[in-house]
C-alpha cells in the first residue's frame, strides 16, 4: 500500500455491484467509492475523507467478505 | 487527655494509602499515559464527593520495636461518591499495587463495593485495570497451594459481579490492560467503555504465544476487537471522555430498580417538525438512507447516546429523551445488510431490551427491517435460535413501546416489531412496505409454473412483479386496518412526545420479573 494511504474496506460480506469510482477519480468525503449488494440493496461504501482513488482492489461482481480491502485513498 | 497519639497514626497510614504502589510505580502509570486510580476516581465523580471506605487496609511493615515502617495499600480504592449529585459507588483498580493482581488485595473490598451498592441501592463504576483480583501463578508460591476458583460454597465477589446487574446499573471502565476477572468483571456491565489504548482479554499475549498466536496486547484485545465483538459497549481516546461516557449513561437510568428514570426538563419543541424527514427515504427501494440523522431529528436534540455502535451493526442502539422523558431507542441501519436481523444484532437487540425493562425505560424502535439474515453463514451462525431468543425478550418487555416503521418490515423478522402479546402504539411512514417475504425471491417461488410456462420468463416475471406492486401500497392495508395509522414523517416527533408523555404514568418503579444476564 501507497506510503499515507487509507485503506477502505467492506463492512459486511456482499457482491461488488458497482465501481462508483474508478483509480484517479477525486472524492470528497462520504462520497460512494464502491457500491456493494446485499439483501437486494446498494449499499454504498463511503469515502472516510476527501482524496483521490488510488487502486480499486476488486471488481464489479466480485463476492467481498466482511472486513475485506476494497480501495485505496489518499488525501 | 486526649487521643492524639491514634488520630496521628491514622492519619499516617491514611498518607501511606494515598502514596499507592510508591512514586515510581505512579511515575511508571503516567508514563504510560495513564491516570492512577485515585485520580481516575477524583475526575469521574462530582468534585469533592468521594468518601473512601477502607484506604488503611493493605500489607504493613514493623520495625522490631513494632513500629509501622510503612504501609502497602490494597489494589481495590473504593467507597461512596455522586455523580451528577446522585449518590453512587465507586470500586477501582490500583495497577501500581502489585498490576492489580489477586496477591495484593484483600477479597472483602470488592465484595463490600458490589453489596453496598446492591443493598443501598446505588449504581456501581467499576474502574479497571489489570486481572482485578484474579491473580498471577505467582500466587501459588506466595500461598504454597493452588487455588480452586470461586473457593468453597459460595463465592460473594463472583456471585456480586453478575447479580448486581439485576438490582442497580453497573458501568465498567476499562483503562489499560483487563484481563481475567478484570474481563469479566468489564464485561458483566449494563454499559461498557475502554480506551482505545487500552486491551482486554481473557489471558493476555504470553498466555496466548503458547498457542502459537504472536499477537501484542491491541491485536489480541484492543478495541477495535472488543468493541466489534460486542464484548465492550463503547471505545474512547482518553480517560476523560471514558468518564464523561459512564456519567452521561447514569443520567438516563434511575439508581435502581426500585426507582423511575428522572425524568429531566428539556427546552427542546416536542411539536418542532424536521422538514428533511420528507426526503430522508429514497424512492428508489434498491436506495439506502442514513438512519441516525433521523434518530437525532426525532429525540430531544442532543440527547441521543449511542451504545455498541459496533456490533450487531444492523442494528443501532442507544439512549435519548423524548420531552425530557428517558427513553430506550433502537433502529435499524440500512447500511448493513439492509438492516437485517443478523446472530448479532440479535444478540445486541436482547441484551439492550433487557436493560430497558429492568430500568423501566419505555421502549421507542424505528423499523426498516427486510427480515433476517440470509445465506449460508447467516444459517451457520443460528440466525434463527438468536432471532427468536430476541422475539422472546422483545414479547417479555412489560415497559410501554412505540414502533415507527420507516420502511421495510418483512418476514417473521419483520414482524417482530413490537411486542406480540399486547397493544402498543404504532405508526408507519408514508415510505412503510411490508408482507411475508420481499417480492424479489418471493415470486420465483410463488409463480413457479406461470414463469415456467412462459415464453419470456424475464418478462412475465417483471410483469408479476408490477401487478404485486400495485396491490401492495400500504394504503391498501390501511384500508381493511391491517395498519392503523400511516403518518406524514414531520409529524414523528410530536407523536414520540406524546408517547412519551402516555407512557411515564404506566412506568412503575418495581423490579422486573425478569433478570438480567449480561
Amino acid at each position: 500500500m501507497a506510503e499515507g494511504a487509507t485503506t477502505i474496506h467492506a463492512e459486511i460480506g456482499a457482491a461488488v455491484w458497482k465501481i462508483a469510482a474508478p483509480a484517479g477519480t477525486v472524492v470528497a468525503e462520504e462520497e460512494p467509492v464502491v457500491i456493494l449488494e446485499s439483501m437486494k440493496m446498494e449499499i454504498p461504501v463511503l469515502a472516510p475523507h476527501s482524496g483521490t482513488v488510488l487502486e480499486l482492489l476488486v471488481e464489479e461482481g466480485q463476492q467481498v467478505e466482511e472486513g475485506q480491502p476494497l480501495a485505496t485513498l489518499r488525501r | 487527655m486526649n487521643w492524639q497519639p491514634e488520630l496521628d497514626e491514622l492519619r499516617l497510614r491514611e498518607s501511606h494509602a494515598r502514596e499507592m504502589g510508591g512514586p515510581d510505580k505512579v511515575a511508571r502509570q503516567h508514563a504510560g499515559g495513564r491516570l492512577t486510580v485515585r485520580e481516575r476516581i477524583e475526575k469521574l465523580a462530582d468534585p469533592e464527593s468521594f468518601h473512601e471506605t477502607g484506604a488503611i487496609a493493605g500489607r504493613a511493615e514493623y520495625d522490631e520495636a513494632g513500629n509501622l515502617q510503612r504501609l502497602t495499600p490494597s489494589n481495590c480504592v473504593m467507597g461512596r461518591a455522586r455523580v451528577d449529585g446522585r449518590p453512587v459507588v465507586i470500586v477501582g483498580d490500583d495497577f501500581t499495587v502489585r498490576g492489580g493482581s489477586a496477591d495484593a488485595t484483600i477479597r472483602e473490598k470488592p465484595v463490600m463495593a458490589e453489596k453496598l451498592a446492591m443493598e443501598f441501592r446505588l449504581p456501581i463504576l467499576r474502574v479497571i485495570e489489570g486481572s482485578g483480583g484474579g491473580g498471577s501463578v505467582k500466587t501459588i508460591e506466595t500461598t504454597g497451594r493452588a487455588n480452586l476458583p470461586g473457593g468453597v460454597g459460595m463465592s460473594q465477589l463472583f456471585h456480586l459481579t453478575t447479580e448486581n446487574l439485576a438490582h442497580v446499573p453497573v458501568v465498567g471502565l476499562g483503562l489499560g490492560s483487563v484481563a481475567g476477572l478484570g474481563a469479566a468483571r468489564l464485561a458483566a456491565a449494563h454499559f461498557s467503555v475502554m480506551t482505545k489504548e487500552s486491551a482486554m482479554f481473557v489471558a493476555g499475549p504470553p498466555v496466548v504465544a503458547r498457542l502459537g498466536q504472536d499477537l501484542s496486547k491491541k491485536e489480541l484485545g484492543g478495541w477495535e476487537i472488543q468493541t466489534k465483538s460486542g464484548a465492550v459497549d463503547n471505545a474512547v481516546d482518553t480517560e476523560e471522555e471514558a468518564f464523561a461516557a459512564a456519567r452521561r449513561f447514569l443520567s438516563y437510568l434511575p439508581s435502581s430498580v426500585h426507582a423511575l428514570p428522572p425524568v429531566t426538563p428539556g427546552d427542546d419543541d416536542p411539536a418542532r417538525r424536521d422538514e428533511k424527514l420528507f426526503t430522508a427515504i429514497p424512492r428508489d427501494r434498491r436506495r439506502v438512507y442514513q438512519m441516525r440523522p433521523i434518530v437525532e431529528s426525532v429525540v430531544d436534540r442532543g440527547s441521543f447516546f449511542e451504545m455498541g455502535r459496533m456490533f450487531g451493526r444492523p442494528i443501532i442502539t442507544g439512549l435519548a429523551r423524548l420531552k425530557g422523558v428517558p427513553v430506550a431507542l433502537m433502529a435499524s441501519d440500512p447500511f448493513f445488510y439492509g438492516g437485517s436481523w443478523t446472530a448479532d444484532a440479535c444478540a445486541k437487540i436482547i441484551r439492550f431490551l433487557d436493560l430497558a425493562e429492568t430500568f423501566h425505560l419505555p421502549v421507542v424502535y424505528l423499523c426498516d427491517c427486510p427480515g433476517f439474515m440470509v445465506g449460508l453463514e447467516a444459517e451457520k451462525a443460528a440466525t434463527i435460535r438468536l432471532g427468536v431468543r430476541a422475539m422472546a425478550a422483545m414479547g417479555q418487555t412489560t415497559v410501554p413501546w412505540c414502533t415507527v416503521i420507516i420502511r421495510n418490515a418483512f418476514g417473521v423478522a419483520g414482524a417482530a416489531h413490537a411486542p406480540a402479546g399486547r397493544l402498543s402504539l404504532r405508526y408507519a411512514w408514508l415510505s412503510a412496505r411490508w408482507g411475508s417475504l420481499p417480492l424479489e425471491g418471493g415470486i420465483e417461488a410463488a409463480y413457479a409454473a406461470d414463469i415456467a410456462a412462459a415464453e419470456d420468463k424475464d418478462a412475465k416475471l417483471a410483469e408479476i412483479e408490477d401487478r404485486l406492486n400495485k396491490l401492495r401500497s400500504p394504503f391498501r392495508t390501511a384500508e381493511t386496518f391491517w395498519v392503523e395509522e400511516i403518518i406524514d414523517p414531520r409529524d414523528t416527533r410530536r407523536l414520540l412526545c406524546e408517547f412519551a408523555d402516555l407512557a411515564l404514568p404506566l412506568l412503575s418503579p418495581t423490579p422486573s420479573r425478569l433478570r438480567m444476564r449480561p
